[in-house]
């Protein structure tokens, strides 16, 4: 930034208009800041401010727009299928972090042992399905689960004995969940593992060193060093986790073909949303739906890192 | 240089920027010369309209219309957005009938389609008949929205029943005998085999593949004309306690693989894990092409009636084509939704690629829907739907079927718990209440409109 700030007289001789080096010193900040501010104010913020006004309307278009006020909101919490999406959605967040934190941490601490043989390759494989897209992701599992006649049933029957051919993972309501969260863990195991193994890559070597000369034994050495190590990361991973479970969407909508499942049983927020806003034409509740939602992120996010310390310690 | 002393890494980005700006700004704007625009969700559609209209094009010079395939679930959001923001809205849209209603949202002043009403009423010298007592009125109930039409049937969907006619012959079993549900529900339990072989292709968790249709025949439905909810009457709670036993407890006759169409359903209909599948007019291509193997062992019947003497069909599936508001020449969009929806050449090169007959009774007459068909055993399948096509139920619509139809497969799941636990133990107060709350549902959602 220094080399921009040193004024060069032989510019302002040479030119003799010392007034426009200056107006443009000054401005060429906000020139340069211009083209972000416009396009975020068009198309990040104004929707935002728009949504919310729209959260108060009942809305059919631009031109209908009829007032409201809190009954979007009323009805939404009074609402069966907005309460099972919540549900749902909770349930997904719960285990989807539950179980992909710990098996992404316990792959990145494998995979980060120096004496692992083909350990490049394995990260590679383990990251792989991220590069998939949702879309593809929910087809591919779509037709795995197929009852009688899908790899899923076909390999659990040859392993499970009493393992049902028959079993509907994806039209019998009671294992709709378990399959987008199995979906979810192929999908986004590997995806952690990476941050974890960044992390732990960063932990000071030493501070193990020290740890063993004190006769700290392995799960000792993990608690006291590597825990506290990633703990940053860790907090990071928790909270785009959990948020990024509260937003899902594509998978049930592929997987469930474009509803809510038998008895709505793969009905997310943001499906309900979508449906609401795109397929009924109701903006104005879906915007009270996203308001919710977002609302809750928030208090969901601020509980976690005051649980694990971070809001306390200001570290994120 | 020295004018700009923030570096040269800045200015690189700021040339480009100007560069990359000036280019857009220099782009012509692409000519268009495109008359109608049209969208179409189904592919076999769009095939036979591309074959079709160089003929329309011929007949009025200077006209281009432009047919654009878009999948069925972008199609739903796209249009809704188009018509809401009022910016790329097609001239003419093809829809599906479960999304039909709800985009007849709001005022009608603000519903996206125009009012074809007084078009189909029309009559003069030359048509003593308006086009709308030409057609099926069935079929406009479901584009209806307080009582003005705004979308033209494109079919009639009468469904019969598609059997392996081999394995009923093996299993003893005489189609002809079954004429109604009880007979054919006793021949099934007599032959299904859990998890080996099922009479029917029943869905357990979607209304929409076997409840929804054995719930039209008997003459209910989501909403009466006047859009009111009455999808928990008497008529849906006997729907219901007949349908559910079908599917759940201890004998149940059916069972849903692989939805409409796809390898595991092809699969489990030629291993004879599925004897029978509802078959609208529609599937019979759709089978046709995805089981090729079953050629000359494929029969169709007609549905078993409900009670002795009831109709013996009903329907599922169907699609609209709508003239957008945004539409600035409407006699001529009309005249293309005439021609592709009305000719009888259209019509009959359309059978013979989809095997869907038209609504249009004045096209009914057509050699074409006599053909001896080989791979159901020579059965003239177009005469057999168009006998059908009077007989298909009225289905009544309402900007919340999409809710609807969502409850009535809750309510479903519900029963089919329900009954999985119980048995018939309270089951018809069970399904009274379940019912009753679904439909209290969609009311709440119609009560909200301030419309």
């Amino acid at each position: 930034m220094s080399t921009t700030t040193v004024v060069n007289p032989s510019v302002q001789s040479e030119t003799g208009s010392p007034r426009w080096f200056t107006l443009q010193h000054k401005l060429a900040p906000y020139l340069f800041v211009a083209p972000f501010l416009l396009i975020f104010l068009t198309f990040g913020l104004w929707p935002i401010v728009k949504s919310l006004i729209l959260a108060f309307y009942a809305t059919n278009g631009p031109k209908s727009n009829v007032f409201v006020g809190w009954n979007n909101f009323r009805f939404l919490f009074a609402d069966q299928s907005f309460h099972r999406a919540v549900w749902n959605t909770v349930v997904y967040a719960f285990w989807s972090v539950v179980l992909q934190l710990p098996l992404a941490l316990g792959l990145a601490m494998l995979l980060n042992q120096s004496w692992l043989r083909g350990r490049n390759f394995l990260r590679l494989a383990f990251f792989a399905p991220n590069l998939l897209g949702q879309v593809f992701v929910g087809v591919l599992f779509s037709v795995l689960f197929v009852p009688q006649y899908g790899l899923v049933n076909r390999a659990l029957h040859a392993l499970i004995p009493g393992f049902a051919l028959d079993t509907e993972w994806l039209t019998n309501p009671a294992w709709v969940m378990p399959a987008l969260v199995l979906t979810s863990l192929w999908m986004y195991v590997g995806f952690n593992m990476i941050y974890f193994l960044a992390a732990l890559q960063a932990v000071d070597q030493d501070q193990y060193e020290a740890a063993m000369m004190d006769g700290a034994n392995g799960w000792q050495q993990f608690r006291a060093v590597t825990l506290p190590g990633i703990r940053p990361v860790a907090v990071f991973v928790l909270v785009t986790a959990t948020i990024g479970s509260f937003q899902l969407f594509e998978l049930p909508y592929i997987m469930l073909n474009n509803s809510g499942g038998p008895d709505n049983s793969g009905l997310t927020i943001v499906s309900y949303l979508y449906m609401n806003g795109f397929m009924t034409g109701d903006l104005g509740y879906a915007s009270a739906v996203g308001w919710v939602l977002a609302l809750g992120l928030l208090a969901v996010s601020l509980l976690q890192m005051r649980a694990t310390g971070t809001w306390k310690e200001g570290k994120v | 240089m020295n004018l700009f002393p923030f570096g040269k890494a800045a200015l690189s980005i700021f040339v480009l920027t100007l560069l990359a700006g000036l280019w857009l700004v220099a782009q012509p704007a692409p000519h268009k010369t495109t008359t109608l625009t049209y969208w179409t969700f189904a592919k076999p559609h769009y095939e036979a309209y591309q074959k079709a209209l160089p003929a329309f094009e011929k007949a009025h010079p200077g006209v281009t219309v432009d047919l654009e395939l878009v999948s069925n679930t972008a199609l739903a959001s796209r249009l809704q957005a188009a018509l809401l923001a009022n910016v790329d809205v097609p001239d003419l849209c093809e829809v599906e009938i479960g999304q039909a209603g709800s985009l007849f949202r709001g005022p009608q002043k603000d519903i996206g389609f125009s009012d074809l009403t007084d078009r189909l009423m029309q009559t003069d010298a030359s048509h003593p008949v308006s086009l709308y007592n030409q057609m099926v009125k069935a079929r406009f109930s479901p584009y209806t929205s307080r009582g003005r039409i705004y979308g033209l049937p494109h079919d009639v969907h009468p469904i019969q029943l598609a059997y392996r006619r081999d394995l009923f012959a093996k299993l003893g079993i005489d189609p002809n005998s079954l004429k109604t549900w009880d007979e054919f529900v006793a021949a099934g339990r007599r032959v299904t085999v859990p998890g080996e072989r099922y009479m029917i292709q029943f869905s357990d968790s979607d209304a929409g593949l076997g409840m929804e249709a054995c719930l039209l025949q008997r003459g209910g439905g989501y909403f009466d004309p006047q859009g009111h909810c009455i999808m928990d009457n008497e008529t849906a709670v006997q729907a219901m306690h007949w349908y559910v036993p079908l599917v759940a407890g201890k004998h149940p006759i059916g069972k849903d693989i692989g939805g409409v169409s796809s390898q595991f359903l092809t699969q489990a209909v030629e291993n004879g894990y599925l004897l029978c599948m509802l078959c609208p007019d529609w599937r019979c291509k759709l089978i046709e092409e995805d089981m090729p193997r079953l050629k000359g062992k494929m029969a169709l019947m007609d549905l078993p009636a409900a009670a002795p003497g009831g109709p013996v069909t009903s329907t599922w599936g169907g699609t609209m084509l709508g003239i957008t508001k945004h539409c600035k020449n409407q006699e001529l969009a009309w005249e293309l939704a005439k021609y592709f929806y009305t000719d009888p050449a259209q019509l009959e090169e359309r059978y013979r690629t989809l095997e869907i007959i038209p609504p249009f009774k004045g096209a009914w007459n057509l050699p074409v829907f006599q053909e001896p068909h080989p791979y159901w055993q020579d059965q003239k399948i177009g005469a057999r739907y168009i006998a059908l096509g009077p007989q298909v139920p009225f289905q009544y619509t309402s900007p919340a079927i999409v809710t609807a139809k969502n409850k009535l497969s809750e309510a479903m799941v519900a029963c089919i718990q329900y009954y999985n636990i119980h048995g018939e133990t309270g089951f018809e107060p069970f399904i009274r209440a379940r019912l009753g709350r679904s439909a209290n549902e969609v009311r709440a959602l119609l009560n909200r409109d301030p419309y």
